[in-house]
C-alpha cells in the first residue's frame, strides 16, 4: 500500500515563497527581482491551459510540489504517484468514501474459502481499457504473477504478494488467489491492475517508467495524456468509466515547488486547488472570497525516528548511528524531553493533534494510546534522571558524555523542504540542550541517501496511513530490512524486533476484524515501548480550493475528510465544475504584462540615460 | 602614494618618519573624505549598525532567539509590547532583527576579507611573476569570473556542512576574481615604475618587491574594494540564507526572510515579518557602498567628485 510518503519525501510541500499580490512588500524586502522573475516564468512555462481554456473546456488545476518518482505502478511509492495511479487504473477493491470499508472496484464480489487460503474474486465485465479492449481477470492474474516472479515488478507492492502461492484466471470474470498462509489484507490489495496486452512488451520492470507513450492505456476514471517532470501531469476523463465519467473536461496537476507561489496562483484563480497550507496561509485564505479552506484531521503521523543501528538481513551492520541510542532508556529520555503540546500549539498552530500511538485517531478502529503508566509524558527532570541511570552523566561543561568520553551531539536528519522539520528542530535543540545533549540539524533536500546508508542518529519521519494499516506496520518488520547493505529494503528505519514481528504475522493471519484490531494495538504498544518511533503529532490536512471553479468536491471521509491524497479517486472523480467558470484568470496575465511593461520602461530609461551620458562625455572621448 | 618622498627630517629616525608620513596621509585622506556628503552618511549609518551589533548582547541578549522561551503568540502584528510584531514562534522580531545583525555583519565582513585576500594574493603574484604562472592564474581567474557566483556558492554550501564557516567560505572563494583582476592591473602599473627597477638592481628579491613596494601601492585599491565587497557579501549571505542554505538555528537577516517565506508570510500579508530584515539588508549594503565609493574617489581623484 503505497500512498505513503517514504521518509517524508512525499510530504506535500508546505508554503514558502513570494506572492505578486503585494509587490510593495516584496520590493521592500529586496526580493522584487525574484518576484518579477517568478511572474515571468509562468507564461514561459510550457504548462497546459489553465483554469478554463478558450474553447470552454472545464479544467481542474491542482497545485502539487512533490516530484513523481515513477509513473509505473510497479515502482511508484510517493503520494503523488500513487494518487495518480488511483485515477489511472482500477484496483480489485476500493474504499468507501464514508467509512473506508472495502467496496467493489474491478472486482464486484470476493469470497474466501473455508480454510481461508483461497480467495475467489468476481471481475466486472463493464470495465474496458482506454484502447477499447475488455479488462478481464486475465489482466489481474498477469499483474500479480508478474510481481511474484519478477523482482523488478515487486519493488513497490511486493509485500502484498509475498504470501501468494498461485494466482489464476479460470474465466475472464473469475480470479483465484491461493495463499501460503491466511492474509487479512485480501480486500485491501492496493495494487493497480495493468493491461496485460500493453505491459507484456516491457522487458525490464525496474527501469520502465511508463512515461513515453501517451495516452497511457488504463481503465480508471481518468486517462493520462501528458507528463513533463516537475512541470505538469495532464489527465482527461475516461468517458466509458463504469462508475460514471468525471465532470471536468481536463485534470491538470501543475507544479509549484514554492508553497507561497501556489497560494498566489490560487488567489489569482490560476489553480483551483492547493494543499499543504501553513497556518498563516490558511488564516489568510479563510477571509478570501471564492476560496474554501478545508482543515481536516489528517491521515499522517509526524514522528521522530531513532537509528536503531542500521543492518541488513544478512546480519551485516552499517551506518554510523550513535551507540548511545541503542539504550532504550536514552531513547525514552529523549522523547520525554519533547513537549508535544508546544509543537502542536506553536509549530502547527492548532492544525494538528498531539501524537500518541502509531496510527492516527482518524482510524478509530486501530487507534491506540499509551496507558498512564506506559506514557512517555513530557518530563525533563525524569528524562535527565533516566540519562544519569543509563550512565550518560554530565561533565564539567554541563554536557553529557558518551561511553567514548566525548560529549554527545546527535545529528538530526531533516527535510530542507519542510519548514515544520526546521521549526521542531529548533525546539529539540533547546529542549535537549537543557538535558546536556547537543543537536546538529542536518537539513537536506534529499535525505534518502544518508537515510538508506544509516548515516543519521535521529530523523524526522512521516507516513500517510491507509484504512488498512498493514503497510505502515510492515515497514518495521525484520523482513523489510535490505538484503545487503548495498540494497534498498522496504524498511523505514531499520527496526527489527522479534516480539513485533510475531505480532505482525499474527495480525496478518487474523480474519476477525475485532481480534485483528486488538493485535494491531498490541503492535503499536510494542513499537511505542521500544522508543524507535516517537510520534509527535498527527498534522491536519489543510487545503483550499476555489468555489468559483469547483462547485462541489467529495472529501474522504465524507464529514471532516481530506481532498488531496485520498485512499480512492473520490475527490477528483466527484468534482463538479462551477457554472460561472472563472472570472479572474486574466489577472495573472495582466500582472505579467504590467511586469514586462515595467521591465521595458526600466530598460528604455537606462538606455536613454546611457546615451545621454555618452553624448555628454562626447568631447572627452577620442 | 605613501611612498612619495617627503622632505627628510634630519633628526628623526626612519620609523618615526614613516609614522609621520602615514599620519599626514591619513589626515589628508580624511580631509578629502569629509567633502563627500554621501560617504559621511554611509559612515554614520555604519557606525550605528556596528554599535547595534556590538551592544546586542547587552540590549537584547541571546535569549531573544530562544524558541522555547518565546514571549508572544505566533505571527502577532506590531503592538506596544512587540514594536515589530512576532515571528512564527512568537519571538520578538525587533529583538531578532538586532540579534541577527551580528551574524549578517560578521559573515559579510569575514567573507569580504577572505575574498579580497584571495583576490589580492592572486592579483599581486600574477602581476609580478610573468610567464606561465601568470597565464595559469589569470585563466583560473577568468574561469571563476564567468561562473555564476551564486550558483557556485550554492553548490559549495550544499556540499559542505551547514555552518557559519561554510557560508563565509562559499562567498569568499567565489567572489574574488574581480579583485584579482583589479589588483593585477594596478600591480603591472606599479611594477613599470623606475624605482622598482632600482630596487631590483639593489638586490631586492620577489618577496621584498611584492611586500614592500607593490602591496603598499595597491593597498588603497584593496581597501576600497573591501568596503564595496562587504555590501555584496552581506547580500550574498542573505541570499544563501533566504534559499535555506544557512544554519537554521542561527538568526540572521536572510534567515528571517527565509523563515517568513516558509511560514507563508508573503501570501498572508504579514508584512512585519518581511519588511524590517529586508530594509536592514538594503541599508547596510547601501551604507557600505556609499563608503566604498567615497573611499574610491578620494584615492583615485581621476574618478571625479560627482561619484
Amino acid at each position: 500500500m503505497n500512498t505513503q510518503d517514504q521518509h517524508g519525501r512525499g510530504r506535500p510541500n508546505p508554503g514558502r515563497g513570494l506572492s505578486l499580490r503585494r509587490p510593495r512588500l516584496i520590493a521592500a524586502s529586496g526580493a522584487a527581482a525574484l518576484a518579477l522573475s517568478a511572474g515571468l516564468a509562468t507564461p514561459l512555462n510550457p504548462a497546459p491551459r489553465q483554469a478554463e481554456a478558450a474553447d470552454g473546456k472545464k479544467v481542474l488545476t491542482v497545485a502539487v510540489a512533490q516530484s513523481v518518482d515513477s509513473l509505473s505502478p510497479f515502482l511508484a511509492t510517493r503520494l503523488v504517484s500513487t494518487s495518480l495511479h488511483r485515477l489511472l487504473y482500477e484496483y480489485l477493491t476500493n474504499y468507501d468514501p464514508k467509512d473506508a470499508r472495502a467496496i467493489p472496484g474491478l472486482a464486484t464480489k470476493w469470497t474466501p474459502s473455508a480454510d481461508k487460503l483461497t480467495w475467489t474474486y468476481t471481475i466486472r465485465s463493464d470495465s474496458t481499457w482506454s484502447d477499447g479492449k475488455q479488462a478481464t481477470a486475465e489482466d489481474a492474474a498477469w499483474t500479480f504473477n508478474k510481481m511474484m516472479t519478477d523482482d523488478g515488478a515487486a519493488t513497490a507492492n511486493g509485500s502484498f504478494v509475498a504470501n501468494f502461492r498461485k494466482v489464476t484466471a479460470p474465466s475472464p470474470t473469475e480470479l483465484v488467489i491461493e495463499l501460503k498462509k491466511p492474509q487479512a489484507t485480501m480486500t485491501a490489495l492496493d495494487v493497480p491492475i495493468v493491461p496485460r496486452h500493453v505491459w507484456e512488451k516491457v522487458t525490464d520492470f525496474s527501469e520502465f517508467n511508463n512515461d513515453k507513450d501517451f495516452p497511457v492505456v488504463g481503465n480508471g476514471p481518468f486517462v493520462l495524456t501528458g507528463y513533463k517532470p516537475d512541470s505538469y501531469v495532464r489527465l482527461e476523463p475516461n468517458k466509458d468509466f463504469w462508475r460514471g465519467a468525471p465532470k471536468f473536461d481536463e485534470l491538470v496537476f501543475k507544479y509549484y515547488k514554492d508553497g507561497d507561489a501556489a497560494v498566489a496562483a490560487l488567489q489569482k484563480g490560476e489553480v483551483s486547488f492547493v494543499s499543504g497550507l501553513t497556518p498563516a496561509q490558511s488564516a489568510a485564505l479563510e477571509n478570501q472570497e471564492n476560496v474554501k479552506v478545508n482543515d481536516a484531521p489528517g491521515r499522517r503521523f509526524y514522528a521522530l525516528a531513532t537509528n536503531p543501528g542500521a543492518r541488513s538481513k544478512n546480519g551485516e551492520r552499517f551506518g554510523d548511528g550513535h551507540p548511545s541510542l541503542l539504550d532504550q532508556r536514552v531513547r525514552h529520555a529523549l522523547f520525554m524531553a519533547v513537549d508535544r503540546k508546544t509543537i502542536v500549539d506553536r509549530v502547527f498552530q492548532g492544525h494538528a493533534v498531539e501524537g500518541e500511538g502509531y496510527i492516527p485517531p482518524r482510524f478509530s478502529q486501530y487507534f491506540w494510546k499509551p496507558s498512564a503508566s506506559q506514557e512517555l509524558a513530557y518530563d525533563p527532570a525524569k528524562a535527565a534522571q533516566l540519562l544519569d541511570e543509563a550512565g550518560y552523566k554530565k561533565n564539567g561543561d554541563g554536557k553529557r558524555v558518551g561511553k567514548d568520553g566525548k560529549p554527545i551531539t546527535y545529528r538530526v536528519l531533516c527535510h530542507a523542504t519542510d519548514p515544520n522539520d526546521k521549526a521542531v528542530g529548533q525546539y529539540l535543540d533547546e529542549w535537549w540542550g537543557k538535558l546536556g545533549i547537543g543537536v546538529t540539524l542536518n537539513c537536506l533536500d534529499n535525505v534518502t541517501d544518508p537515510w538508506l546508508a544509516g548515516q543519521y542518529d535521529l530523523a524526522f519521519d512521516g507516513w500517510s496511513v491507509n484504512p488498512d494499516p498493514d503497510f505502515v506496520l510492515s515497514i518495521h518488520t525484520c523482513a523489510a530490512l535490505p538484503a545487503t547493505p548495498e540494497e534498498t529494503g522496504a524498511t523505514d528505519n531499520f527496526i527489527c524486533d522479534k516480539k513485533y514481528d510475531d505480532l505482525y504475522s499474527r495480525q496478518l493471519a487474523e480474519y476477525d476484524p475485532a481480534k485483528r484490531a486488538d493485535i494491531v494495538k498490541q503492535m503499536e504498544s510494542r513499537l511505542y515501548d521500544t522508543g524507535y518511533m516517537n510520534v509527535m503529532a498527527y498534522p491536519n490536512a489543510v487545503e483550499a480550493y476555489r468555489t468559483d471553479q469547483i462547485k462541489s468536491i467529495r472529501t474522504m471521509p465524507e464529514d471532516a475528510g481530506n481532498i488531496y491524497g485520498q485512499d480512492g479517486y473520490w475527490s477528483w472523480w466527484s468534482a463538479v465544475p462551477a457554472d460561472s467558470g472563472e472570472s479572474s484568470g486574466g489577472s495573472g496575465s495582466t500582472g505579467v504584462v504590467i511586469g514586462v511593461a515595467a521591465g521595458v520602461v526600466v530598460l528604455a530609461g537606462a538606455g536613454v540615460f546611457l546615451a545621454m551620458r555618452r553624448r555628454s562625455t562626447a568631447e572627452d572621448r577620442e | 602614494m605613501t611612498t612619495e618622498a617627503t622632505p627628510p627630517a634630519a633628526k628623526a629616525g626612519p620609523r618615526a618618519l614613516a609614522r609621520q608620513r602615514r599620519r599626514d596621509s591619513a589626515v589628508r585622506f580624511w580631509k578629502r573624505y569629509r567633502t563627500h556628503r554621501a560617504g559621511l552618511l554611509g559612515l554614520a549609518a555604519l557606525a550605528l549598525f556596528a554599535l547595534v551589533a556590538l551592544t546586542a548582547p547587552l540590549t537584547v541578549g541571546s535569549d531573544v532567539s530562544s524558541v522555547t522561551g518565546a514571549p508572544g503568540s505566533p505571527m502577532e502584528p506590531p503592538s506596544g509590547e512587540f514594536p515589530l510584531g512576532t515571528d512564527r514562534f512568537g519571538r520578538d522580531l525587533l529583538g531578532l532583527l538586532v540579534w541577527g545583525s551580528r551574524v549578517s555583519l560578521l559573515v559579510g565582513l569575514l567573507a569580504a576579507v577572505l575574498s579580497v585576500a584571495i583576490g589580492a594574493l592572486v592579483g599581486i603574484t600574477a602581476g609580478h611573476f610573468h610567464g606561465a604562472y601568470a597565464t595559469v592564474m589569470m585563466r583560473i581567474t577568468d574561469w571563476f569570473l564567468v561562473m555564476p557566483t551564486l550558483v557556485l556558492a550554492i553548490a559549495l554550501a550544499t556540499v559542505m556542512s551547514r555552518s557559519l564557516g561554510t557560508i563565509v567560505l562559499a562567498i569568499g572563494v567565489t567572489s574574488w576574481p574581480t579583485t584579482a583582476r583589479l589588483v593585477r592591473a594596478q600591480t603591472l602599473a606599479v611594477e613599470a615604475r623606475p624605482y622598482i627597477e632600482r630596487a631590483k638592481a639593489l638586490g631586492g628579491g620577489h618577496w621584498h618587491i611584492m611586500s614592500r613596494h607593490v602591496l603598499p601601492n595597491v593597498m588603497p585599491l584593496v581597501l576600497a574594494q573591501t568596503t564595496l565587497m562587504i555590501s555584496s557579501s552581506v547580500l550574498a549571505e542573505a541570499t544563501l540564507a533566504f534559499l535555506g542554505l544557512g544554519d537554521p538555528t542561527l538568526v540572521s537577516w536572510g534567515g528571517l526572510l527565509q523563515d517568513a517565506r516558509e511560514a507563508g508570510a508573503v501570501s498572508s500579508g504579514d508584512w512585519w515579518y518581511l519588511v524590517p530584515p529586508g530594509i536592514a539588508i538594503a541599508l547596510v549594503a547601501l551604507a557600505f557602498t556609499l563608503c566604498g565609493r567615497a573611499v574610491e574617489s578620494v584615492l583615485n581623484p581621476r574618478l571625479g567628485v560627482a561619484r
